[in-house]
């Protein structure tokens, strides 16, 4: 699903954050993306978001290399991927309804097609009650919800997540990560970055570690 | 399970765009008054060039013969001549020769009330109204004059060119703000476009997160931006009518007076009409489309250079 050959990064002309990384993440995988303050979690997400290319190697996913992509190619991409960001990113002016159905408005789908499925994941993550609240109504858990919500509801094969827990407390943060295996469990690839061991030793989950840019994987 | 939930009617989906920003509203005000200023200067350009063609209609439909005093000549039996020569003329409609009080009259605005004009020897008007001035036979008619001592023949033609110049640079001269007012206004637009596509650049950021196209990004801001130039236009539109109304109440208002009856032989009734209204309000859907492409433009341009 997603492959990595030789890559590097470096952020013009300075040194490379990203250093030869050649690793394999197979469709239905769930792993943590870990490592210390600094060592290029966020980079290798922008990479695997195609927010950025790299400044060598190759990035293949589902067969297609993507690192010459056009904006229609990588938008079409784009679409088969998820993110939930530290910070929730939700539109401040929208509901937690209409923030969670923005991917299927910006597809073209009318609200009628699209009502139900929103209703039934809102009540799904628990946030049911609250589908007409704005964010700013939202507690931290619940926007995190709304933003995992809106990152699935278009279904992406793959969901990236940086630092979903890092504004919550550790009691939220362990039931997040489980609603993140529950969907993990329905078929999405979930590469989830995190620096707080108590979430990592929680769950079984193979690990990838980053550390001055070079890339470590355990089982 | 979950138990049921009650849950309320589905308000009305909000714009991605949120409706009400600062840089929105600064914008529609300036395009109000871009559409205003725009308005006012059409309507100038139609209420210049109206009250051209009808003055150079109303004295292009009137030659004037004047028959100076000569010793010698009897002025009764010239204008009598006259008149009647002029009559005989192909195109003419009627001939009058003007009293001598009415002749007198016509020299006071120059010399002034209370001078005794009866001592002076002025020359004697006859006006000739044409029925077309098309076909009027004015050289006949000059030809005619030449067995009348002292006659003359005047018609106008020097004023209405003078005057159909002056209207025409009036009229290029407007049409020149006008211009400059479009491309001030595109400016205007462009740096406000670019002021709200800053201050949403969080909208705009997830909403390439989220797989939006620049196409789709773009489409929204323009119709935001589509809603703003309608609005401000419409408000630049009725202010600019507005005006034109004020000012047409104004002169009507002081039409007692010399300065009332001076304002109506230059403009008429200061009047646009319904044409220079129409006109008016054509300038806002022109507004907002220039408005909506303009931002468009601005926004591809904004969206490429950040995604």
């Amino acid at each position: 699903m997603i492959e990595f050959s030789n890559v590097g990064l470096r952020y013009g002309q300075g040194p490379e954050i990203l250093k030869d990384l050649t690793f394999r993440i197979e469709p239905g995988s769930f792993h943590f993306l870990t490592g210390p303050s600094g060592s290029g979690k966020t980079s290798l997400l922008k990479l695997l978001l195609l927010s950025l290319k790299p400044t060598r190697g190759t990035v293949n996913m589902f067969d297609q290399d993507v690192t010459n992509l056009d904006q229609d190619g990588l938008l079409a991409m784009r679409r088969h991927i998820g993110i939930v960001f530290q910070e929730f990113r939700l539109l401040s002016h929208l509901t937690t309804f209409e923030n969670v159905a923005l991917p299927l408005r910006v597809l073209g789908q009318p609200e009628s097609q699209y009502r139900s499925n929103v209703e039934e994941l809102l009540e799904w993550v628990g946030l049911g009650e609250r589908m007409h609240a704005h964010p700013a109504l939202l507690s931290g858990g619940e926007k995190q919800r709304a933003a995992i919500a809106r990152a699935v509801i278009a279904r992406p094969d793959i969901l990236l997540a940086d630092e979903p827990t890092g504004n919550l407390d550790p009691d939220l943060s362990l039931r997040l990560v489980t609603l993140f295996a529950e969907l993990n469990r329905t078929g999405t690839t979930i590469i989830l970055a995190t620096h707080e061991l108590a979430l990592l030793d929680s769950f079984e989950f193979p690990r990838m570690v980053l550390e001055d840019g070079e890339l470590v994987f355990h089982d | 399970m979950t138990e049921p939930i009650e849950r309320g009617p589905h308000p009305r989906m909000a714009p991605i765009v949120p409706e009400r920003s600062v840089a929105g509203r600064t914008l529609m005000f300036l395009i109000a008054i871009m559409t205003f200023l725009s308005g006012v200067t059409l309507g100038g350009v139609v209420l210049v060039q109206k009250s051209a063609i009808a003055w150079s209609s109303d004295v292009g439909r009137e030659v004037t013969i004047q028959i100076k005093p000569i010793e010698g000549e009897v002025m009764e039996s010239n204008l009598r001549l006259a008149v009647s020569l002029a009559q005989q003329t192909p195109g003419v409609a009627s001939a009058r020769a003007l009293s001598l009080e009415e002749s007198q009259n016509l020299l006071k605005p120059w010399l002034g009330d209370g001078l005794d004009l009866s001592t002076l020897e002025i020359p004697r008007l006859v006006a000739v109204q044409l029925s077309d001035p098309q076909d009027a036979d004015i050289a006949k008619l000059q030809n005619d004059l030449q067995s009348i001592k002292g006659a003359s023949l005047d018609t106008h033609a020097a004023w209405r060119q003078q005057l159909n110049t002056m209207a025409g640079a009036i009229v290029v001269t407007g049409l020149l703000v006008l211009a400059l007012i479009v491309i001030a206004t595109v400016l205007a637009i462009i740096f406000a476009t670019r002021g709200t596509m800053a201050t949403n650049r969080e909208i705009v950021d997830v909403l390439h997160f989220i797989g939006a196209s620049n196409r789709f990004i773009a489409g929204e801001f323009q119709g935001r931006f589509l809603i703003i130039g309608f609005r401000g236009g419409i408000v630049g539109g009725l202010a600019a009518i507005l005006f034109f109304v004020l000012v047409s109440i104004f002169a009507g208002s002081s039409g007692g007076g010399n300065v009332g009856a001076e304002f109506g032989t230059l403009f008429g009734r200061f009047a646009i009409g319904y044409d220079g209204a129409a006109g008016i309000a054509a300038v806002v859907p022109v507004i907002a489309a220039m408005t909506a492409i303009t931002s468009r433009m601005t926004v591809r341009r904004f969206l490429s250079q950040t995604s």
